[in-house]
């Protein structure tokens, strides 16, 4: 199987060798943004996605994995659908949260109905700043490590992950209030995250 | 359990993507890529949720070539009025663009490209007490193409045979016939394909290069024709690709172009024709209760022929028959056969060319 800098670079003289990229990754693009958004937009940018990306061939940088730039450039597509990205968070129910929610709350000893962390969890991904949202969905739901997620919004590594220490703060205390605490003492110490870069 | 990992949990079950909007976003991916290779050609992303409002323009489909379709229209260009089942847009997307990787076969001084082709027509009559009685006849015919197309091509016709009977009267009429025609075949030898006084390959290079411009010519040259505007345009379509002849770049626009004729839609996987398999992309014509597919090789773009099944029952043909088919093989050889005349049997009979392709005996 050729991999996806030689599908890529094949693809600069060979338009129709694009179609190896589209048929691995078409189905990963349209989970994450079917997670972010909704299945219809999902329709969208994955097509787009790949349009652009063919557009953008010669510019590939020749790594590996290209799922870091095609889920880049799906993240920069999303933008345009953000209102709907921020309904759907405003939505997210208690399904949502999959099979073993009950115990993670009762590991994080919130003691609350998943509703209600349903909820916190939506407003809390409303919230983030676009970047800190971006960096985190791309590391938690596009399974890119801190260079991939750095690659993907074309930003340093030390930028990822203060923006990742920042949202998983966040998220922490949507899940378990009593984390707050916890931050704050953490904060003190100087443990906390460096700052964006 | 962290943070990350309940996150991982969110929405974890999402769907995957539906068969249609991966074949949508693949055929308009696709058209970009073909665009690529023709100049000329336009892509836009593929949007199903805007489906909706392209109904209230009289949308049946929207395919990747579809979509492109829809820019044109709204800019005012044509008479844009749906086009091929997604999956079918998709496939003939890829069969243009294997059309122009494969390109045609190089052809050195003194060789020919060897066109093969099996061609099977109904034959009806009506019998006296009324009933109609059909049976199916073979032509095998082996055109000789030279390198330079201005040289003479040599075209061996064989003789019209039965192929096929329904019933013991079509059998016996089929011998009948066979017998009273008394075919033996011809050969047949003209510069620039004009056999019988005219050419019989039409003229590739004056057909618009843009497959939505010649879609639009093909309606326009076919208006009023046929069953219907769709079944004539698909029609000649296929006369023009079961030629056997038509360049690489003609032969991926005209396939582009069934893109654009809407109820084309995948007719079978994998067809068998003649011996070769390949997808059948076809259309179904309610008012003849008939189908006419394509049938295409996906690795390479090349037509493996076509045919045109019958649902009807009438006619003398039993319903869901395969009641006409041409199925094509090409090759380049070294030599072509020798002898034969510009206007085959009808020299042999002594008859005058009146010119234009018509002759007395």
């Amino acid at each position: 199987m050729s991999s996806d800098r030689e599908d890529i670079f094949r693809a600069r003289d060979d338009p129709g060798a694009f179609a190896a990229v589209f048929d691995k990754y078409s189905a990963l693009v349209h989970r994450y943004v079917a997670r972010r958004v909704d299945a219809q937009v999902a329709d969208d940018v994955m097509s787009e996605t790949f349009l652009v990306a063919f557009e953008r061939r010669a510019s590939f940088d020749g790594s590996e994995d290209a799922r870091p730039w095609l889920l880049g450039i799906a993240t920069n597509l999303i933008k345009k659908h953000a209102r709907l990205e921020a309904k759907a968070w405003k939505g997210l129910v208690a399904a949502d949260l999959g099979e073993v929610r009950l115990d993670a709350i009762d590991e994080a000893n919130a003691r609350l109905d998943a509703t209600a962390t349903a909820k916190r969890i939506g407003a809390a991904l409303r919230r983030l700043p676009a970047g800190d949202r971006d960096a985190l969905l791309l590391y938690a739901w596009g399974d890119l490590n801190y260079e991939g997620v750095a690659v993907a919004l074309n930003i340093p590594v030390g930028t990822v992950r203060s923006r990742l220490n920042r949202a998983r703060r966040k998220l922490r205390i949507a899940i378990d209030p009593g984390a707050a605490r916890d931050e704050e003492v953490e904060h003190e110490r100087g443990l906390a995250p460096a700052s964006d870069s | 359990m962290n943070e990350v990992s309940l996150l991982r949990q969110i929405r974890s079950d999402a769907p995957e993507p539906e068969r249609e909007a991966v074949d949508q976003a693949r055929a308009a991916l696709f058209e970009r890529i073909h665009a690529d290779a023709i100049p000329g050609a336009r892509s836009v992303p593929a949007k199903r949720h805007r489906r909706a409002r392209w109904a209230g323009l009289g949308v049946l489909g929207a395919g990747a070539l579809t979509v492109a379709l829809v820019a044109t229209n709204l800019l005012g260009v044509g008479d844009w009025r749906g086009g091929a089942d997604p999956a079918a847009a998709n496939a003939l997307n890829q069969a243009a663009l294997a059309s122009i990787d494969t390109s045609d076969p190089a052809l050195l001084p003194g060789q020919y490209l060897l066109v093969e082709s099996n061609s099977v027509y109904g034959n009806t009559t009506q019998v006296d007490d009324g009933e109609y009685v059909s049976y199916l006849t073979l032509n095998r015919d082996k055109l000789y193409v030279p390198a330079d197309q201005s040289d003479e091509w040599i075209w061996e016709r064989g003789a019209r045979v039965p192929y096929q009977s329904f019933n013991a009267e079509g059998e016996a009429l089929a011998q009948r016939e066979y017998a009273a025609a008394g075919q033996t075949g011809e050969t047949l030898r003209a510069p620039n394909a004009e056999f019988y006084g005219n050419s019989v390959i039409p003229d590739f290079e004056a057909l618009p290069k843009d497959p939505q411009q010649l879609l639009d010519y093909i309606y326009k040259t076919t208006e009023g024709q046929g069953i219907s505007a769709d079944w004539m345009a698909l029609l000649w379509i296929t006369e023009a690709l079961r030629t056997g002849v038509t360049p690489a770049d003609v032969r991926a626009n005209l396939y582009l172009a069934v893109a654009g004729i809407p109820g084309v839609e995948i007719t079978e996987q994998t067809a068998n024709l003649d011996g070769q398999t390949g997808i059948a992309i076809g259309r179904y014509e309610s008012k003849d209760d008939s189908r006419q597919d394509i049938i295409i090789d996906p690795d390479t773009g090349t037509l493996i022929g076509e045919r045109r099944i019958d649902y009807s029952g009438d006619w003398g043909y039993p319903a869901n028959t395969v009641r006409s088919f041409t199925a094509i093989k090409t090759s380049v050889v070294d030599s072509a056969p020798g002898g034969g005349t510009q206007n085959g049997h009808l020299d042999g009979e002594g008859c005058t060319d009146l010119g234009s392709g018509a002759f007395q005996c």
